[in-house]
């Protein structure tokens, strides 16, 4: 499950309508859907964030991935259906309880899959957030294969030496966790300690605004989409609150 | 570039980790720094591009002067600008999600244009045959692409010296080869002045001007590959020896220089056969 | 026995008690994906892969560690105990050894590989020579009947290369049977091991060391460097490959007399 959740907000690289769009303009659409799913609370509320979900889903082709980040995490949301029930709440209730945990994960996950790290990098930049905060940010996610690579080799390792993980109960597997936690802390440590000498030597910090490669830049099809966006999301809030 | 009498303590350590280092590179010159483990290498190549002093304190005597500056009154951005420097690990000084961006990265901490920024990234990965990884992520490059990202991210910022940190010992022979000539030919090419340390001396005895060993992190001998080759004492500082050296060493070949490779030697073979 | 996306194929190897064997080749040549089939880290999708006749799909990596001890790579990645000697222990424990045995093999394994005074001292705090040493020692306290090593040479310095020459022949010298993945052909050839050579997943030589490493063609299309003294031999047409400097020395000597050491060619680049 732990690997679905990293499939589904893994970068893709596509030339969809929707990956082309400003990254500030999908994080809106997602923000948008977010607050659709949030808002929802009955029936017809939720096919209609469904199909608002779908849709850029479909035209980023990426509505297998979504479904299938869905689909695994349906276990919680039969968790979700589960206790709705036992504290006294309708079937149909909790159903759209669970739907709306779903249209959730979808919505985030949408933007996550066709945002690119660098994109999402730029995006924190012009929110004007810290630039210490932001590469902080950016590196470790950058690194995480990286560390994922180190853990499979650690636990490769381990395993040579006898240490069996799927062995023993809840208290044998926790202590057999360490010899491959602390590699696996000790090795990332001493990655930060190059990363900064490596950072320095390339005059991190030499001035107070950094400057940036590429800049970010609404062009036609972010206005276009922004036109339906803003308008349309407004209305359907509106909806939701007032009036279906 | 000169060392003067540069002696350095880390802070928290009784030992110096460099005592007494005197040497000088010249501009253009490829000078290779040689010696076991824990002899002080790092630390001198650390004294050159400011992060001794400026990222690691302790006690700092003497002087140490890159391109006219001294280091210890000198930022390390202001270093970062004529100095390059390259890591042992390639994959622990790539920063960024993109090749094209981390090369850029240096340019964006100076506060460049974003139109220059993007002119001498081009400028960088023509250079080293790389433009066809721009938009690449690091993690599925090769160690030696990894290599030449690297480089390429110091050589953007335009530095006439270029410090590489054992760039060869975790590639594998082919790759590590490719690395030395690499720097060679940059040496060649752009006049960059080259500082590496390689304790294989096979491996660059041919590329380098100068050799200076390191042991206990004093200088224990320092010249052309001929000089410190043919001196005595080597044993004793642990220095792998190129094996065909060492033959030579062996079979009393002093005076009139000596063979740095293979072929040399055969070819040389048959005119001191009597 | 190919995996996902064929890491390797075809490969027959065969591996005999008390041999020395190198298995050589550039990196990605599938030397590393060999390994860990061997103690059923990686399980064969075709073919078989036996230990002492029984085929690795029928254990657990725990049973077959036990008898295929791998010294991986990188060091850095195993250790984690607050002593030596707990490090040493953890692999014993893992296997069952009785308390009493295994104090009693972790002193003789520290001993043997000189690390008896520092059995009290952190792992993280040793040099990079001391760790690699560590867990060749720690692999051996369980008296696997293979020690396979897994690059030992990379980012080492030349007095630990030799010391781990030192340690393989006292392996040797000891009849264990020792397999070494290496793309290090220099430290490797003062040994003299029967030599596989890997390429794309393949093996594509397998034979005597003297054999393997004069073929210049073979080495080079498989990403590695021949060894100067090998080449020496090649380019002086010298019947014995020279195995180390001495004799290389004793040859150039015998074949021609007195060396002019007062001679005036100035050859090499200086």
């Amino acid at each position: 499950m732990a690997k679905a959740i990293y499939e589904g907000l893994k970068f893709r690289y596509k030339t969809t309508v929707i990956h082309r769009l400003d990254p500030r303009v999908k994080m809106l659409l997602s923000i948008v859907l977010f607050a659709l799913a949030l808002l929802g609370f009955n029936f017809y509320q939720e096919i209609i964030t469904f199909v608002l979900v779908a849709v850029p889903a479909t035209l980023a082709k990426s509505l297998k991935r979504l479904m299938r980040v869905v689909a695994l995490s349906i276990t919680f949301g039969v968790f979700v259906v589960a206790i709705n029930l036992l504290a006294g709440g309708t079937v149909v209730e909790s159903i759209v309880l669970a739907v709306r945990f779903l249209e959730i994960v979808a919505s985030t996950s949408l933007f996550f899959v066709t945002t690119s790290p660098d994109e999402l990098e730029y995006v924190l930049r012009w929110f004007r957030m810290p630039r210490d905060f932001v590469f902080a940010f950016a590196t470790s996610i950058r690194f995480v294969p990286v560390l994922l690579m180190d853990l499979t080799q650690i636990i490769d390792a381990q395993k040579s030496r006898g240490l069996e993980l799927d062995r023993g109960g809840p208290i044998k597997r926790i202590r057999n966790l360490v010899p491959v936690l602390i590699p696996l802390i000790v090795n990332s440590l001493v990655r930060s300690g190059e990363l900064a000498e490596a950072m320095e030597s390339r005059g991190y910090g030499a001035v107070k605004k950094p400057t940036s490669m590429d800049v970010l830049r609404l062009k036609i099809n972010d206005w276009a989409a922004l036109s339906l966006i803003i308008p349309g999301g407004a209305l359907l809030i509106w909806l939701y609150i007032y009036v279906i | 570039m000169e060392f003067n009498d540069f002696s350095f303590t880390y802070a928290g350590s009784t030992k110096p980790a460099a005592s007494h280092v005197t040497f000088t590179v010249g501009e253009g010159d490829v000078a290779v720094l040689a010696g076991l483990s824990g002899s002080g290498k790092s630390t001198i190549l650390r004294a050159i591009n400011g992060l001794i002093p400026h990222i690691y304190p302790g006690e700092y005597s003497g002087s140490v002067k890159v391109e006219g500056m001294t280091v210890q009154e000198t930022p390390t951005y202001e270093l970062a600008k004529k100095v390059g420097f390259l890591f042992q690990n390639p994959e622990n000084q790539i920063f960024m999600f993109t090749v094209e961006r981390d090369i850029a990265f240096g340019l964006e901490n100076m506060g460049y244009d974003p139109k220059v920024i993007r002119e001498k990234t081009d400028w960088a990965m023509d250079l080293l045959g790389i433009r066809d990884l721009a938009k690449r992520s690091p993690s599925e490059l090769s160690d030696g692409q990894k290599q030449r990202v690297a480089i390429a991210g110091s050589l953007v910022m335009d530095p006439t010296i270029l410090v590489l940190d054992e760039p060869t010992s975790l590639l594998d022979p082919h790759t590590a080869l490719e690395v030395v000539r690499l720097t060679k030919e940059l040496n060649k090419r752009l006049g960059l002045t080259v500082i590496l340390v390689e304790h294989r001396l096979e491996l660059v005895s041919t590329i380098a001007s100068k050799i200076i060993v390191v042991k206990d992190g004093s200088i224990w001998i320092q010249g052309t590959p001929q000089e410190v080759l043919l001196s005595d004492g080597l044993e004793e500082v642990g220095l792998s020896l190129p094996p065909v050296v060492e033959v030579q060493r062996k079979l009393g070949l002093k005076s009139g220089g000596i063979a740095l490779d293979v072929e040399d030697f055969v070819k040389e073979v048959p005119r001191l056969w009597r | 026995m190919p995996n996902e996306v064929l890491a390797l194929e075809k490969v027959n190897l065969r591996v005999d008690e008390g041999e020395l064997v190198a298995i050589v080749g550039g990196n990605g040549a599938g030397k590393t994906t060999l390994l860990k089939h061997m103690n059923g880290l990686l399980k064969p999708v075709t073919g078989t892969v036996r230990v002492k006749g029984k085929p690795t799909t029928e254990s657990s990596v725990a049973e077959l560690s036990k008898q295929i001890g791998l010294v991986f790579q990188n060091s850095d990645h195993q250790l984690f105990s607050e002593s030596v000697k707990e490090e040493v222990a953890f692999g014993l424990r893992n296997f069952g050894f009785p308390p009493s045995e295994v104090e009693e093999r972790v002193a003789r394994a520290l001993n043997a590989f000189g690390l008896g005074q520092m059995s009290d001292r952190a792992p993280l705090t040793l040099s990079g020579g001391e760790k690699k040493r560590l867990c060749i020692a720690l692999v051996t306290a369980w008296d696997p009947i293979v020690l396979a090593l897994d690059e030992p040479t990379v980012g080492q310095d030349h007095l630990n290369k030799v010391r781990l020459l030192e340690l393989v022949r006292r392996l040797i010298r000891d009849k264990r049977t020792v397999l070494i993945v290496s793309h290090d052909l220099e430290f490797l050839w003062p040994l003299q091991p029967r030599t596989v050579v890997m390429s794309g997943g393949r093996i594509v030589a397998d034979g005597p060391a003297a054999s393997i490493f004069t073929n210049f063609e073979l080495l080079e299309s498989s990403g590695l460097r021949q060894p100067q003294l090998a080449r020496l031999a090649v380019a002086l047409e010298s019947p014995s490959p020279f195995r180390d400097v001495d004799e290389a020395v004793a040859w150039l000597r015998e074949k021609n007399g007195p060396w002019s050491s007062g001679s005036q060619t100035a050859f090499g680049k200086g």
